[in-house]
C-alpha cells in the first residue's frame, strides 16, 4: 500500500487534478465501455452488501420479483434517494423503512436510465442479458458460521511449531545426556545405544533447524490484532459482502487495497451497531472521519521488497480465488496469513495452475504452444509452461 | 617461480626493473606488527575460545530474538476515483524552464511524479524529450529548494512578506520611483497578460526579459530584413541540405527536441527510395550538430563572418546579385555552395552566431536560396529566446547610477551568469527593494532581502505558446511539496484579483476563445481536452513577410591568437540545473566527460605547448581550468562550457568547474559565446582528475561500428556490412537452436539517425532507479548507467569523423554471462531477455569478465542511503523520484539493463486483462519511448510486422561483435552517411 516507506502527509492533490487525472485514465488505460446490462451488474456490487436476489433477505429485503411488487417509477425514487422519500411521507416507502429495521439505504448517483438498466437486472434474476452465466449466486441460506475451522487449523498448526520446539530441546538435553555418559561416567556400557540416540537426535535437530531458518522471516500465523475489531466473518461470511466490494482494486492494482472509510460508510453510515461489538468498534471509523484521519491497520500479509506481486494479474487475468492464498477468510474475525508465501509457495502454484490459454486472446500469439496441445505433446499450459517460474517474472 | 610473459620491449624493462627493487626493499605484503605471538602462529588460547563462544551465542540469542517489523498499511480516508494506489496516473504538461521546451506526459505513482515522457500529441516536440527535461522531474525533489519563503535569509510568513513587498511598491508608485521586473523569457500568454495587467497597475515597473544565452542578434536582424523581430520556424525536415554556422541545433540551439525530430526523419533510409538530406556544419567546436554532419570544417570565429560573404558570393554570383568585397575563406565552400544552389527552396543555412553582421548575411544567403515561406517560417514565429541584452546593459548601467529603486528578480540568476556579474551585485545594493522569485537560494536571491519561493514547474499551472498558435498546457501534478507559490498567484494576490492562476488562465482561455472566434465548441469541454491532450493548436493563416534587403558590412580581419568558444553542455545547459546530479554524471556525448568543465584544445596546440589531458591551465589569470585534447577543436580555438562553478546551487554541484560566464564577448548590443581572445598559461607541475567513461577512441579494428556512404547504399544496401553475411554463415555451435514462443523481445538501433543526444541514458536512469556514484567512483569506472554511448573517432584527429553508438545489454540467446554464473543468478527468460536476479547474486563478477560488451555494473558500495554517496538516494525528499516497481539494488550484486522488464510485464498484463493480444509499438522501453531521433525502437520479434522484425531483415543490420556468436537480442543498422554528391 505504502511504498518504500512514504507516506504522503497530504496524501490529496488539488480537487481540479480530478478530471484531468480521470480523463488521463480514459486515454491511457484504453478504457473498456462496459454494455448497459454489464455496467448494471457493475453497479449491483453495491447493492449486493445488503441484498440478494432470490438468496433472502440480508440487511435489506429480497430483491427476487421487486419489480413486480412495486411500480417502477417509485422504485427509481427510493433506489435514488430513499431517505428523501421517507421524508416526504410516502406510506410506501415508511413501511419498508420500518419493516426492515429503520435502517435506511444508502442515497444512490445513479440516473434513471441506470437505475432501469438495473431493474431490469434484478428482474432477469442477476443475469446479464445475453449472457448464461450468472451474476450473483447467492442461493444459500445464511448459516451461522459458529465454527472457525481456519482458525482451529491455524492453531493447531501453531501448536506444531511449539512442539517442534520442545522436541528440539529434549533431543539436546538426551544428546548431552548421551555424551556426557558415553565420555564422562560411562554407566551404559553399549555404545551402540549412545550412538543410536546421537545419530537420531543430530538428524532430527539438523532438520528442524533447517526448517526454522528457511522460515525465518516468513510470517506464516501472523494475526497481529487491528486498530478496529473488524470482522472478516460477520462481513464476508455472514452478510456475504464479495471481498472486491471493499478490496475494489484488487482487479485493477498490484495492491488489492485496504478500504478507504468512506466504502465502509456505505453502508456504516447506517448501521451503527454490531451484534459482537456494540457501537465501540463501529463508533472509531466515525471517529477517524471527525479527526480527518485514516485508520492504521496492520498489514498481514507482507512480501520482501525484492518481490513484484500483482493481485489484478491473478485475480484478473489469472482468475485465482482469494481464498486459494488467503484462506476462508470468510471464517475468520481477525485476519491470520494462512500460508507461508514463501518463494516455494509461489512456485508450486505456478507449476501446478493452468494459464486461460484457450479463453484468453492475449495467448493467441503463442502459435507452437497451440500446435503442441493440438497434437498432444502438451496437455496442459501451466504458469510455468508461460515462463511463470522465471527469476524475472516476479524479481525486477 | 610464476612465468612472466611481457607485451613489449619497455613492458619488459619495466618489469626487471621491479624485480630489483622489489628484492632491494623487500617489505612483507601484510605487516605483522602489533600482533601477538599466538595470532602470528596460528595458536588460539581459551581466551580466543572464550571469545568465540560468546559471540557465538550472542549472535544465535539476537538471530532468534529477531522479530519482524510491523509494518502499517494506512488507506487513504476518502479515495478519489481515478487514484489506484499501484496503478500509474499519467498528465500532460510542459516543461519550459525560461530556455527549453517540451510537451510531456508526467507519470505519477500515488501522487508522485517519477518520471517524464514524451507527449506524442505535440506538434513540436513529438513525443521527444531531452536528457534535461527526463532529468527535470529530480529538480522537484531538490534537498537544494527552499522550503520557506524569506525574508533576510530567514524563514518568514506569507502575509507578512507580502504586505511588506506591496507597501514598498505602493510607495515607490507614489513617488515615482523607477523598479525594475527582470524576468527569463515568458512564453505563456496568460503570465504575459498578468504582468502586463501589474505593470499597467503599477506604471513606475519596467519589464525586462533577460536571458543568459539570447538570440537577440538573430531578432534584431529579421526585425532589419523582415520588419519583425521574431524567431522563425525552422523545417529542417523540409530541407534537403542544411548548412549550420556554430548552430548546435542538435544540442541546445532554440528548439534541439523538436529538430532533432525534424532532422532525424530525413535520415531515415528507405530500401525503394535512398535518399537523405545532407548536412555541412562549419563551427569552431565539435558540438553534438557537427559530430553527425556530413561534412565538416573546423573555423576561429572570427573567420566565420568571412566564410559566409564567401559563401554569400558564390550564391550571389550564381543568381545575378551583387557581391560583397571579402578576403578568401580559410576552407572550402564550394560543395556547400553548389549543393545549396541544387535545392533552392529546399535549403537551410542557420547560424547560431550572436553576432548582428553575421545573422544578416544568413537571412540574406536564405533569401536568394528562397528558403523563406519553405524551410524557414516567420509566419510562425518562435517565442523562446527574447532575451534583450541591450536592455539589460543599459539597466546594469541605470542600477549602477541608483537610478532603479526596485528590483524584482523572476527565473533568472544574472549575479551568476550575467557576464559583468561584479557590476550587477554592485547596482543591486543600490535599489531599496529586492525581491526574488526563486525556488532556490542561488547567487542572485541570496543577495534579494526577500526571497518568495516558487514552485517547481510539476507543482505549477501554466500555459505556453512555443510556436504562434500552437499552445500547450502545464498543469500541477503534485500538490506543492513545500511552502511555496508559483510567481503569477504572488501577482494575483498583490492586484487584489481574488482568483487563483488556473482561474485567471480559465477567465482569460475563455475570453481567448470567444474574441479570436476559435471553434472549440462548448468551453469546458474544451478545456478539459486542453488539459487532457496538454496540448492545442490554433493556427491562422498570415501572409510571410516581405523580404528587405540591407547592405552587408564587409567582414573584420580574422584575429591572431587563441579564440575562446564557450558553450553549453547537453547535460546541465546554462546552469539552472547544475545541481541535478543525474546531469552532472551524464558523460558529454563528445567527449565523455562527468562533473567538470574543462578547457578543450586541439591536439596541434597541445602537441606545441607540450600540454596533456588533466594538465592545469590559467585563463586570461582568472581561474585554473584542466585540459583536455579535443580531436577536431580547430587550431587557435578552445572552448569552455559554461553552467559550471555555482556557488550556491546546492550540494551535487559543490566543487563541479568553474564559471565561464565572465568570459563571455560583449558586444554593444549583444553577448557572443565566441571570439575572445584568451591567455593560456600552463601551471606547471599541476593535474587537475577529470572523470571520462570512455579513455581511448579507437575501435582497435573492429568492426563495431559498421558504416558506409548513401552514394554505397545505392548501389548495394548491404555495403559496409559484408561481415553480416560471413558471420552468418560460419556460426556454428554445438547446442541445438532456441527457439521462442509467442513473444522474443529485441531492439533495433538505427546508427544513421542517433545522434548521440544522451536523452535515452537519463530516461534509462530514472525509469531504473540507476544509482548516482560521484566524480571520484566515475573515475574508478564504476558508473552505474544502464546504457552508454559510445563515441568513437576516424579519419583524423584535426576534422574527425565521430561515430556514436548507444551500448546496453544486448540480450544475448548466447549469452556468455550465463554459463559463467556459478549461482545461476542470470539467465534466459522464454522471451529471449537476459534476466538477472539481484537476491541470488553473490558477487563474483565473472559474468562482468565475461561479457564482451561490458555492460553489466557492479554494486562496489551501498549507493543508497550512505553518506558517502550523498546524492539524490541519500535523502527522503530524493528517494521520492525511485521507481516503485523497480528494486534498489544493495552492495555486492551486479546490475544491467533488464529491457525494463517491468514496463514489459506491466503492457502484458494489460493486453491479458484486456483480453487482446499485444499492439506493436505498444510495448516501450525507457530508452525507446522518448527517443528524438526514433534511432531506438523495441518490440517483438515473432510479431511479423513489428518494426523490430522488418529491421532484423535490413541489410543493414548488423549485431554488434557477432563474430562471437553471442546471438543478441539487439541489433544495429549501418551507419549512412551523405558525404559523397
Amino acid at each position: 500500500m505504502i511504498i518504500n516507506g512514504f507516506v504522503p502527509k497530504k496524501p490529496f492533490a488539488l480537487k481540479g487534478f480530478l478530471t484531468t487525472g480521470a480523463l488521463s485514465l480514459l486515454l491511457f488505460f484504453s478504457y473498456t465501455t462496459f454494455g448497459q446490462s454489464a455496467e448494471a451488474e457493475k453497479n449491483f456490487a453495491v447493492c449486493k452488501a445488503c441484498h440478494t436476489i432470490g438468496g433472502g433477505k440480508l440487511v435489506g429485503p429480497d430483491l427476487k420479483g421487486v419489480t413486480e411488487k412495486y411500480d417502477e417509477e417509485w422504485l427509481i425514487k427510493f433506489i435514488q434517494n430513499s431517505t428523501q422519500l421517507i421524508e416526504s411521507g410516502d406510506a410506501q416507502a415508511i413501511k419498508v423503512f420500518e419493516e426492515f429495521n429503520k435502517i435506511p439505504m444508502p442515497p444512490n448517483a445513479l440516473s434513471d436510465e441506470q437505475v432501469k438498466d438495473l431493474l431490469l437486472y434484478i428482474a432477469n434474476d442477476g443475469k446479464v442479458s445475453g449472457s448464461a452465466e450468472t451474476a450473483v449466486v447467492e442461493t444459500e441460506a445464511v448459516e451461522d458460521v459458529n465454527e472457525s475451522a481456519e482458525q482451529l487449523l491455524a492453531e493447531l498448526k501453531r501448536d506444531d511449531a511449539r512442539n517442534m520446539q520442545t522436541t528440539f530441546v529434549v533431543l539436546l538435553i538426551l544428546l548431552l545426556i548421551s555424551v556426557f555418559d558415553l565420555v564422562v561416567i560411562r554407566l551404559i556400557k553399549a555404545k551402540w545405544i549412545h550412538i543410536i540416540i546421537i545419530l537420531i537426535s543430530v538428524v532430527v535437530m539438523g532438520e528442524i533447524l533447517f526448517v526454522e531458518a528457511a522460515a525465518l522471516g516468513r510470517q506464516q500465523y501472523y494475526q497481529p490484532e487491528q486498530p478496529v475489531w473488524f470482522s472478516h466473518k460477520v462481513h464476508a461470511g455472514q452478510n456475504k459482502i464479495d471481498c472486491k466490494y471493499c478490496h475494489f482494486t484488487a482487479d485493477k492494482s498490484m495492491h488489492a487495497g485496504i478500504p478507504p472509510v468512506q466504502v465502509c460508510l456505505n453502508c456504516h453510515n447506517q448501521v451503527r451497531e454490531g451484534k459482537i461489538t456494540g457501537t465501540e468498534e463501529i463508533a472509531k471509523i466515525h471517529q477517524a472521519v471527525a479527526d480527518n484521519k485514516p485508520i492504521e491497520w496492520i498489514k498481514v500479509h507482507n512480501l520482501p521488497d525484492h518481490v513484484y506481486f500483482n493481485h489484478a494479474q491473478h485475480v484478473n487475468a489469472g482468475k485465482v480465488d482469494c481464498n486459494d492464498c488467503h484462506g476462508e477468510v470468510e471464517k475468520m474475525d481477525e485476519i491470520i496469513q494462512v500460508e507461508d508465501l514463501s518463494m516455494g509457495w509461489c512456485v508450486e502454484c505456478h507449476r501446478t495452475t493452468e494459464v486461460q490459454f484457450a479463453s484468453n486472446k492475449f495467448y493467441e500469439q503463442y502459435l507452437s504452444t497451440h500446435e503442441k496441445l493440438k497434437n498432444g505433446e502438451l496437455d496442459k499450459v501451466t504458469v510455468q509452461t508461460m515462463g511463470g517460474d522465471e527469476c524475472q517474472k516476479c524479481h525486477y | 617461480m610464476e612465468k612472466k610473459y611481457w607485451q613489449s620491449l619497455e613492458d619488459y624493462k619495466d618489469s626487471l626493473k621491479k624485480t630489483t627493487e622489489s628484492k632491494a626493499e623487500a617489505v612483507p605484503e601484510f605487516s605483522i606488527e602489533g600482533l601477538d605471538e599466538s595470532e602470528v602462529k596460528g595458536q588460539s588460547s581459551r581466551r580466543d575460545f572464550l571469545k568465540m563462544l560468546g559471540f557465538s551465542v550472542s549472535a544465535v540469542a539476537l538471530v532468534s530474538s529477531c522479530q519482524m517489523p510491523v509494518r502499517k498499511a494506512i488507506p487513504l480516508l476518502n479515495q478519489p476515483e481515478d487514484l489506484i494506489p499501484g496503478v500509474p496516473n499519467y498528465y500532460a504538461s510542459t516543461f519550459f524552464d525560461g530556455v527549453d521546451y517540451c510537451s510531456i506526459l508526467v507519470k505519477t505513482r500515488e501522487n508522485r511524479p517519477i518520471k517524464i515522457e514524451g507527449n506524442n500529441l505535440s506538434p513540436l516536440s513529438m513525443g521527444a524529450t531531452s536528457a534535461r527535461v527526463q532529468a527535470s522531474v529530480l529538480n522537484l525533489y531538490d534537498d537544494a529548494r527552499l522550503k520557506d519563503p524569506m525574508k533576510e535569509g530567514k524563514a518568514a510568513k506569507w502575509e507578512m512578506l507580502d504586505k511588506e513587498v506591496v507597501k514598498s511598491l505602493e510607495n515607490l508608485r507614489a513617488i515615482n520611483r523607477k523598479v525594475a521586473l527582470v524576468t527569463s523569457t515568458i512564453i505563456s500568454p496568460s503570465t504575459r497578460t498578468l504582468i502586463e495587467e501589474f505593470t499597467k497597475t503599477y506604471p513606475n515597473i519596467e519589464w525586462i526579459t533577460y536571458d543568459s544565452i539570447s538570440a537577440s542578434a538573430l531578432l534584431k536582424a529579421n526585425d532589419i530584413n523582415f520588419g519583425q523581430a521574431t524567431l522563425p520556424s525552422y523545417n529542417f525536415d523540409k530541407a534537403n541540405v542544411i548548412v549550420g554556422f556554430n548552430a548546435d541545433f542538435l544540442g541546445n540551439w532554440l528548439l534541439p527536441v523538436t529538430y532533432t525530430k525534424q532532422y532525424s526523419s530525413r535520415r531515415k533510409l528507405n530500401k525503394a527510395n535512398p535518399s537523405m538530406s545532407r548536412s555541412y556544419q562549419y563551427e569552431s567546436r565539435l558540438s553534438l550538430t557537427g559530430s553527425n554532419a556530413d561534412i565538416r570544417y573546423g573555423i576561429k570565429p572570427s573567420e566565420e563572418a568571412v566564410v559566409l560573404l564567401n559563401l554569400y558570393n558564390r550564391i550571389a554570383k550564381a543568381t545575378g546579385q551583387p557581391t560583397v568585397s571579402v578576403g578568401k575563406a580559410s576552407v572550402e565552400i564550394d560543395q556547400a555552395a553548389n549543393d545549396l544552389l541544387k535545392n533552392k527552396g529546399k535549403s537551410l543555412v542557420v547560424s547560431g552566431t550572436n553576432s548582428l553582421d553575421i545573422q544578416l548575411v544568413v537571412n540574406a544567403i536564405n533569401h536568394m536560396l528562397e528558403n523563406y515561406g519553405k524551410t524557414i517560417d516567420l509566419s510562425k514565429p518562435l517565442n523562446i529566446r527574447q532575451g534583450d541584452e541591450a536592455k539589460m546593459q543599459q539597466l546594469v548601467s541605470e542600477m549602477n547610477a541608483g537610478n532603479i529603486h526596485g528590483m524584482l528578480l523572476y527565473n533568472v540568476n544574472p549575479a551568476y551568469d550575467y557576464p559583468d556579474q561584479e557590476a550587477f551585485k554592485k547596482g543591486l545594493t543600490k535599489a531599496k527593494l529586492k525581491v526574488a522569485f526563486n525556488d532556490t537560494m542561488d547567487e542572485t536571491a541570496k543577495l534579494c532581502d526577500y526571497v518568495l519561493t516558487t514552485n517547481n514547474y510539476l507543482e505549477s499551472w501554466d500555459d505556453s505558446e512555443a510556436v504562434k498558435g500552437i499552445y500547450s498546457m502545464t498543469q500541477p501534478t503534485v500538490r506543492p511539496i513545500f511552502n511555496t507559490r508559483q510567481f503569477q498567484d504572488s501577482l494575483l494576490l498583490w492586484l487584489e484579483k481574488g482568483m487563483d492562476f488556473s482561474t485567471y488562465m480559465e477567465q482569460l482561455w475563455a475570453k481567448k476563445i470567444t474574441d479570436e472566434a476559435m471553434e472549440v465548441g462548448d468551453f469546458t469541454s474544451f478545456w478539459n481536452q486542453f488539459k487532457h491532450d496538454g496540448v492545442f493548436h490554433h493556427e491562422t493563416e498570415v501572409d510571410h513577410p516581405e523580404f528587405k534587403a540591407t547592405n552587408l558590412k564587409a567582414a573584420p580581419a580574422a584575429k591572431g591568437g587563441m579564440e575562446l568558444v564557450l558553450y553549453e553542455k547537453i547535460s546541465i545547459g546554462n546552469g539552472k540545473y547544475t545541481n541535478n546530479p543525474w546531469l552532472l554524471e551524464m558523460p558529454d556525448p563528445i567527449s565523455t566527460a562527468t562533473w567538470d568543465n574543462y578547457l578543450t584544445i586541439s591536439p596541434q596546440y597541445a602537441e606545441e605547448q607540450g600540454l596533456a589531458k588533466e594538465d592545469v591551465v590559467t585563463l586570461n589569470g582568472l581561474f585554473e581550468i584542466p585540459v583536455l585534447v579535443q580531436p577536431g577543436q580547430p587550431y587557435g580555438t578552445a572552448s569552455l562550457a559554461v553552467g559550471f562553478g555555482r556557488t550556491d546551487a546546492g550540494k551535487a554541484a559543490v566543487g563541479a568547474g568553474q564559471n565561464a560566464y565572465p568570459l563571455m564577448h560583449i558586444n554593444k548590443d549583444s553577448f557572443q559565446m565566441g571570439g575572445q581572445i584568451i591567455n593560456v598559461e600552463k601551471v606547471a607541475g599541476k593535474n587537475y582528475p577529470l572523470a571520462l567513461t570512455q579513455m581511448h577512441h579507437d575501435m582497435e579494428d573492429r568492426p563495431i561500428v559498421r558504416e558506409t556512404t548513401l552514394a554505397e547504399y545505392k548501389k548495394d544496401p548491404s555495403s559496409g556490412n559484408e561481415l553480416h553475411a560471413y558471420d552468418e554463415e560460419h556460426n556454428a555451435t554445438l547446442y541445438g537452436k532456441v527457439d521462442f514462443d509467442g513473444i522474443h523481445w529485441g531492439m533495433s538501433i538505427d546508427l544513421t539517425s542517433c545522434t548521440g543526444c544522451a536523452n535515452c541514458v537519463i530516461a534509462c536512469q530514472a525509469e531504473n532507479n540507476v544509482a548516482v556514484i560521484g566524480k571520484e567512483q566515475v573515475r574508478n569506472r564504476r558508473i552505474m548507467h544502464w546504457m552508454r554511448i559510445d563515441r568513437y573517432f576516424s579519419k583524423d584527429e584535426v576534422n574527425p569523423e565521430v561515430h556514436h553508438m548507444p551500448v546496453m545489454c544486448q540480450h544475448c540467446d548466447n549469452a556468455p554471462c550465463e554459463n559463467v554464473c556459478p549461482v545461476a543468478a542470470t539467465n534466459h527468460s522464454n522471451e529471449g531477455l537476459n534476466q538477472m536476479a539481484y537476491n541470488r547474486c553473490i558477487g563474483t563478477r565473472y559474468c562482468i569478465n565475461n561479457c564482451p560488451y561490458k555492460v553489466r555494473r557492479f554494486n562496489w558500495f551501498e549507493f543508497a542511503n550512505n553518506n558517502k554517496f550523498d546524492y539524490n538516494m541519500n535523502s527522503d525528499l530524493g528517494k521520492m523520484v525511485l521507481n516503485p516497481d523497480v528494486i534498489v539494488r544493495q552492495r555486492g550484486v551486479v546490475e544491467k539493463c533488464s529491457l525494463c522488464v517491468q514496463r514489459l510485464q506491466e503492457k502484458k498484463l494489460t493486453a491479458k486483462m484486456e483480453n487482446r493480444s499485444l499492439v506493436d509499438g505498444e510495448v516501450q522501453t525507457a530508452c525507446s519511448q522518448s527517443c528524438p531521433a526514433d534511432a531506438i525502437q523495441f518490440g517483438n520479434l515473432l510479431e511479423k510486422d513489428s518494426v523490430v522484425a522488418l529491421n532484423k531483415e535490413d541489410e543493414r543490420t548488423y549485431h554488434l561483435m557477432e563474430h562471437l556468436h553471442t546471438l543478441p537480442s539487439t541489433s544495429y543498422l549501418t551507419k549512412v552517411r551523405n558525404t559523397e554528391a
